[in-house]
C-alpha cells in the first residue's frame, strides 16, 4: 500500500477542493469541502483500491490523512 | 398460571406468559407459514411472534446451526427448518418441493452493501438483487407453480421491504433498488393472486437495531447515529415491531387488506 498513491485517491474524492493543496498532513476532517458523502467515497476507495475496510472509528480517531493511512495499511 | 378469588363470584385467571383466545382472529392457531431469512433478525423474530400467536413455522435459511437453535427454541412441535440458499435455483426447487401446503410466506432475507454510485459493480449489484429481489420473485413463482399455498382461504404473504425504497439514502442504491423492486413486484403479485383469496402485502421498516444495521452503523461515525437516533420520535424499531405487524398481516384478522405497504418507522418519516 503505497502511500503516495494512498494520498492521491484520497485526494480524487474531492470535487472542488484542489488536490496540491491536500498532504498527509492536512486535517481531512477541517476542509470546507468534507461531508458524509465524501466520507463514503473514502470508504469505498479504500475497499476496491487496497481491499481495507474503514470504519466510523477509523475516520473519527484519525486526525490527519497520514493518521488513517497508517491505522489501516498496519492491518 | 395463577387464580385470584375476589369477594364475589368472579374468578381472574392469569395465564403465564402469552396466550391468545384460538378463536380470535388474530390468532394464527392452526396454520402454518414458511419465514426466509428465520436465523437472524426480523426473521427470527417472525418465527417467534407467529409460535407465539399459536402458528407454526418452516423456517428457511443459509446458516443451520442459526436455524437449528430457532428449532431449539420454539420446539419440535412448532418449528422445522430446511437449509437453504435461495439466491440459488436448484434450493428453491428443494425447498418448494419439501414443503407441504402452508397458509403464507414471508420473505425477511436481505443484504446491504454501501457504495456510492461512481465505485458501484455490476458484480456487487447482482448480488444484492439476487439475494434480495430475485430470490423472492423466484421463490414465489415456484411456490405457486406447485400450489403450495393454500387457496380461498385469505392465506397471506408478507415481504420485508424498506423505508429505503422511498428515502434516498447516500451510498444506499443497491439496497434501495431491491426494496424498491420488492414492493413493485408485490402489487402485481398481489393482483395475480387475488383470485385465489391468497393477500400479498409489503412492509417498510426504518432504522431496526439488527446484525444488519450494525454493520451500517459501523461505517458511520457515533455523532452521526446519535444524529440520526433523535430524527425518531420513537427511537429505533425492534425486530419485534415488525414481527408484530406481520403476525398481523398473516392473520384473518387483516383479511381485507392485500395490496398494501405498511410503513413501521416510529415517527420518523412524517411527523417533523
Amino acid at each position: 500500500m503505497d502511500k503516495d498513491a494512498f494520498l492521491k485517491s484520497f485526494a480524487d474524492q474531492f470535487d472542488d477542493t484542489d488536490p496540491a493543496s491536500i498532504t498527509l498532513d492536512t486535517k481531512f476532517k477541517e476542509l470546507e469541502e468534507w461531508s458524509s458523502m465524501v466520507a463514503l467515497m473514502i470508504i469505498a476507495m479504500a475497499d476496491e483500491n487496497y481491499n481495507k475496510k474503514i470504519t466510523g472509528a477509523d475516520l473519527r480517531e484519525s486526525g490527519t490523512i497520514g493518521q488513517l493511512y497508517e491505522r489501516i495499511s498496519s492491518r | 398460571m395463577h387464580e385470584f378469588s375476589g369477594n364475589g363470584n368472579i374468578t381472574l385467571i392469569i395465564q403465564d406468559g402469552f396466550h391468545m383466545d384460538q378463536s380470535s382472529p388474530f390468532s394464527l392457531s392452526g396454520k402454518i407459514f414458511v419465514v426466509a431469512g428465520a436465523s437472524s433478525g426480523i426473521g427470527l423474530a417472525i418465527c417467534h411472534s407467529i409460535v407465539k400467536a399459536g402458528g407454526k413455522v418452516i423456517g428457511l435459511a443459509r446458516r443451520e446451526e442459526r436455524l437449528q437453535a430457532m428449532v431449539n427454541e420454539l420446539g419440535k412441535e412448532n418449528a422445522s427448518y430446511i437449509k437453504a440458499d435461495l439466491s440459488k435455483d436448484e434450493d428453491i426447487t428443494h425447498v418448494v418441493d419439501q414443503i407441504p401446503e402452508v397458509n403464507g410466506y414471508v420473505h425477511a432475507t436481505g443484504i446491504i452493501k454501501l457504495s456510492p454510485l461512481k465505485f458501484l459493480k455490476r458484480e456487487t449489484l447482482e448480488e444484492i438483487m439476487n439475494v434480495n429481489y430475485f430470490s423472492m420473485v423466484l421463490t414465489l413463482a415456484e411456490m405457486t407453480k406447485k400450489k403450495k399455498i393454500k387457496k380461498q382461504a385469505y392465506s397471506s404473504i408478507v415481504l420485508i421491504s424498506s423505508i429505503n425504497a422511498l428515502v434516498g439514502s447516500k451510498s444506499n442504491l443497491m439496497y434501495a433498488g431491491s426494496k424498491g423492486a420488492m414492493s413493485s413486484a408485490s402489487r402485481v403479485i398481489a393482483n395475480e393472486l387475488a383470485g385465489q383469496k391468497i393477500r400479498v402485502n409489503t412492509i417498510k421498516p426504518a432504522m431496526v437495531d439488527t446484525d444488519l444495521a450494525s454493520d451500517v452503523q459501523d461505517l458511520l461515525s457515533k455523532e452521526t447515529i446519535d444524529k440520526d437516533k433523535e430524527s425518531y420520535p420513537f427511537g429505533y424499531g425492534t425486530p419485534e415491531d415488525v414481527a408484530n405487524t406481520t403476525v398481523f398481516l398473516l392473520s384473518d384478522a387483516s383479511k381485507w387488506i392485500t395490496g398494501q405497504s405498511f410503513i413501521l418507522d416510529g415517527g420518523w418519516l412524517n411527523l417533523v
